[in-house]
């Protein structure tokens, strides 16, 4: 393992991977390792060392900071301000059994968002900017560190959920928002997926500006009857009232509000940790969560983004099954945890057909046209 | 500003071409000279020129034929949506075909269960918001343009409008999109569930300037309408002490649904064409929309009037609808109304960060007095999105020249104070030779990579967006020759 902590470091690694044509693993906080596909025993590259917040600018609204900065420190330097990172950053190193630290490169490179990405979108929505080196060992840079940009191709957008296939992220600027000063967590309890999932997009589709809506079946939360649509509103004191005030009115009953706050569980992935079996992120079009949670037919499941997303663990051999259903709703299963043969067999997502497969291929390539950079995870 | 030389072998084989096109859509083909005239130039008018031959296509399948063809015998393509770029994004070529999307103009689901509607590229920006307005929803990005402009035309130019800061430019209100790719082949990017297992081309399509492909239908997101909005209206005796404003709002944690920034000049200039109301003698005036539930908007308004106070500004609340309407009809007027003050402008578009504010006001009247041209400001101040309008005579001998100077001027100034060349305008031609301001020869390099992943034979929009004619090669790998220099033959901007 090579260490890189600065800029330079990165791209003379680069240089030296590429003369020897020789790819190599890029890892930092280490937390998101056993996602995507195996790439075997490669050479890793460590750029723990490039972390620490460059630039902290409240009243631009931005944060500039290293891609290898823990999540808990940016989180906490923001708090500082009122401010928080748009787009939910979530921390899956407990469901995937990991003791490092998650960090925002990774939380971006892994489009790792929570039950907030509701609010303010996933990290393709915050990235503003970014540094990194490219598979030729150059040193460039993507978007500007303003709001507002639309001067050359969005090249920020591609790094979001590329699992470091493109580049090696050497700093990252992103949008910051200010942080609600309360939050109120509801329950509308013994709801069967059908009633919670539509009382979840009418919420979502109000002037709420909801930062959570979930459905939890009764394997997943106890007490709950059938199953619990949860939802989170957030603001200042006043408006907050308003506002529940406005879902009761929207809801035609009475959520009773609960203490706990579960959607840090439901976004990380907690609820899974402890199942056995392949964890998977399905991503459909929310009104046909019902629908696909029945196809689905598997006891541990639960469904965020207002139906949007469906958690499920579910043992391999339904591997198959559950890409078809997602197919079958244009939708994408994403095979999150699993054993390394899972892994194999059925990489991060469903394979791409042609012609969109090429035209990934030759992006890619027009980054890193050695394949470097983490050779086949997103493959 | 020129574009790359024309091919005269293309030019010469017109009528093989306007026969092939025509075998494609019999009743969409524009070749004649005055047919031909409507689509000389977009909303950059200062640049014309007549293409080889216009298409219109009804159908996405006419549209892969179509560049199947183009590919094919390597004709150039310049995709046009309504044709109200103000960066000459759809200037058209002597040697290229341009291609109109404007009769692809179904909207073909409005799907409320996932607040998303699916529609052709031709849909006016404004007819999305009008399908689903009855049900209390919109689309968000609003140029101003909305009325003609096309969302197809949005896509490729990434529009804006008033309210980004709040709610995102088009990028952040897409669920998907389908192209045509340069070599006739349709890709479908995302879609309802907005998901699209591998990298985020969507995002990079967004934006992209027709450089890439052709988008023939978009799934946007639509949002529900707030119960609330309140405008205030904040005048300034000095511009400096509104851009002061500016950076306190944002800094004091508001987010206003739009904050609007104009000097007095423009604002004197919009009073006299269409008397929307707007406080006399003031040197700066802010517009200010704050939207959500009531207490939120409350709570926003009575802070934005307490930082006014301390800026030293006066506010005014618009009392109804009517009101608030007529305020936002004036600011929507700007560039119709500088006819007041000369008979041409032009527009320019950087983004810079809010605290460079003051220091790039100050920088712009100096700007003024050594090209002795005058402008004034209308911008987009919660984002940082500057829109100095250059007011000239182009009768006068040298005005336009000095004013395209100035122009560049300004947008230099907003790079070096850590900003960008176009907050939501585009690129396109008028820019193009200032990219090298802003990027290295190896950030062009990379993008114009990216640029060859899609359009290896490059006929796409060429002369668009890139100072340099890049060339891809495939030689194990892609890549590009030459890009180190711009285009020695090509003036620049």
């Amino acid at each position: 393992m090579e260490k890189a902590s600065n800029e330079s470091q990165v791209a003379d690694f680069v240089r030296a991977a590429r003369q020897a044509k020789s790819s190599f693993e890029i890892v930092s906080g280490g937390t998101r390792r056993a996602v995507g596909r195996p790439m075997g025993n490669l050479p890793l590259l460590d750029v723990s060392g490039l972390s620490g917040i460059v630039k902290y600018e409240p009243e631009e609204l931005i944060v500039t900071a290293r891609p290898a900065t823990p999540l808990a420190e940016i989180a906490g330097v923001l708090a500082e301000k009122n401010q928080r990172l748009g787009f939910d950053p979530a921390d899956w190193s407990q469901l995937l059994g990991s003791n490092g630290v998650a960090t925002l490169g990774g939380a971006a490179s892994a489009d790792a968002s929570g039950s907030g990405r509701l609010r303010h979108g996933g990290a393709r929505d915050s990235l503003l900017a970014f540094s990194a080196v490219n598979g030729l060992g150059e040193n460039f840079r993507g978007g500007a560190k303003v709001v507002k940009n639309v001067t050359g191709f969005d090249l920020p957008k591609l790094v979001c959920g590329a699992y470091g296939t493109l580049c090696v992220l050497t700093e990252m600027t992103f949008r910051v928002y200010p942080k609600p000063q309360f939050t109120a967590t509801l329950c509308l309890s013994d709801v069967t997926p059908e009633t919670g999932f539509a009382a979840l997009r009418k919420i979502a589709h109000s002037a709420l500006e909801p930062a959570g809506l979930a459905y939890l079946p009764a394997s997943m939360m106890p007490d709950v009857g059938q199953g619990a649509a949860l939802i989170k509103l957030e603001g200042a004191a006043k408006p907050l009232e308003e506002k529940l005030a406005m879902l009761h009115g929207l809801l035609g009953s009475v959520a009773g509000r609960i203490d706990s706050d579960p959607f840090g569980a439901i976004g990380s992935g907690r609820q899974f940790a402890d199942l056995p079996g392949d964890v998977w992120r399905v991503m459909i079009a929310p009104s046909d969560a019902p629908r696909i949670a029945k196809e689905l037919y598997v006891r541990h499941w639960l469904g965020d983004w207002a139906g949007g997303l469906i958690w499920l663990a579910a043992p391999p051999s339904d591997a198959a099954r559950i890409r078809g259903i997602a197919a079958s709703a244009k939708g994408q299963a994403m095979l999150l945890r699993g054993s390394a043969e899972s892994r194999a067999a059925y990489g991060l997502y469903a394979p791409q057909l042609k012609p969109l497969a090429d035209l990934g291929r030759a992006v890619k390539a027009a980054f890193d046209p050695l394949s470097l950079f983490n050779p086949g995870r997103l493959a | 500003m020129l574009l790359p030389p024309t091919d005269s072998k293309i030019v010469a084989r017109r009528a093989e071409i306007v026969d092939a096109l025509r075998a494609i859509v019999p009743d969409g083909v524009v070749a004649d000279e005055s047919g031909l005239a409507t689509f000389d130039a977009d909303a950059l008018s200062a640049y014309h020129q007549t293409p080889l031959v216009c298409v219109l296509p009804s159908t996405r399948e006419q549209v892969s034929d179509i560049l199947k063809f183009a590919h094919s015998q390597g004709v150039p393509i310049v995709p046009r949506g309504a044709g109200t770029s103000l960066s000459g994004g759809a200037l058209p070529r002597e040697d290229g075909i341009l291609i109109g999307m404007g009769r692809m103009k179904r909207i073909l689901e409005i799907d409320y269960e996932n607040a998303c509607v699916v529609v052709e590229p031709g849909v006016t920006n404004l007819n999305i918001t009008k399908a689903v307005e009855a049900n209390g929803f919109y689309y968000a990005p609003d140029p101003s343009s909305q009325v003609a402009c096309t969302i197809g035309g949005n896509v490729a130019e990434n529009s804006g409008g008033l309210h980004c800061l709040k709610y995102g430019l088009t990028t952040n209100n897409l669920l998907g999109v389908t192209i045509v790719l340069p070599g006739g082949e349709i890709v479908t990017l995302g879609g309802k569930s907005g998901a699209q297992g591998g990298l985020d081309l969507l995002g990079l399509v967004t934006g992209s300037e027709g450089l890439l492909g052709v988008v023939v239908e978009v799934v946007v997101k639509i949002l529900r309408k707030a119960p609330v909005t309140r405008t205030l209206m904040a005048s300034f005796d000095t511009v400096s002490a509104a851009g002061a404003c500016v950076a306190a709002v944002i800094a004091d944690g508001v987010v206003p649904a739009a904050m609007e920034f104009m000097d007095g000049r423009a604002a004197e200039a919009i009073e006299s064409y269409n008397q929307p109301g707007y406080p006399k003698g003031a040197e700066a005036i802010l517009i200010i929309d704050a939207d959500g539930v009531e207490a939120d908007v409350a709570h926003a308004i009575s802070r934005v009037t307490d930082i006014v106070a301390q800026c030293g500004g006066k506010t005014v609340e618009a009392t109804d609808e009517k009101q608030r309407t007529r305020i936002w009809s004036g600011r929507k007027a700007a560039f119709a109304a500088m006819g007041k003050l000369a008979p041409d402008m032009i527009c320019m578009d950087g983004t810079i960060p809010r605290h460079a504010l003051p220091y790039v006001l100050d920088e712009m009247a100096k700007l003024s007095d050594k090209y002795q041209l005058g402008f004034c400001n209308v911008f987009h101040a919660g984002d940082g999105n500057l829109h100095p309008l250059i007011i000239f005579d182009i009768m006068k001998p040298g005005e336009f020249e000095r004013a395209e100077k100035f122009g560049a001027d300004i947008l230099r100034l907003c790079v070096r104070v850590g900003g960008v060349l176009s907050g939501e305008h585009g690129v396109g031609v008028e820019k193009r030779d200032l990219m090298t301001d802003m990027f290295t020869t190896v950030e062009l390099e990379q993008q114009g990579r990216v640029k060859c992943a899609f359009d290896s034979k490059g006929l796409f929009n060429p002369g668009k967006v890139f100072p340099t004619l890049s060339a891809c090669v495939e030689q194990g790998h892609i890549h590009v020759h030459g890009a180190q220099l711009p285009q020695p033959h090509l003036p620049r901007y």
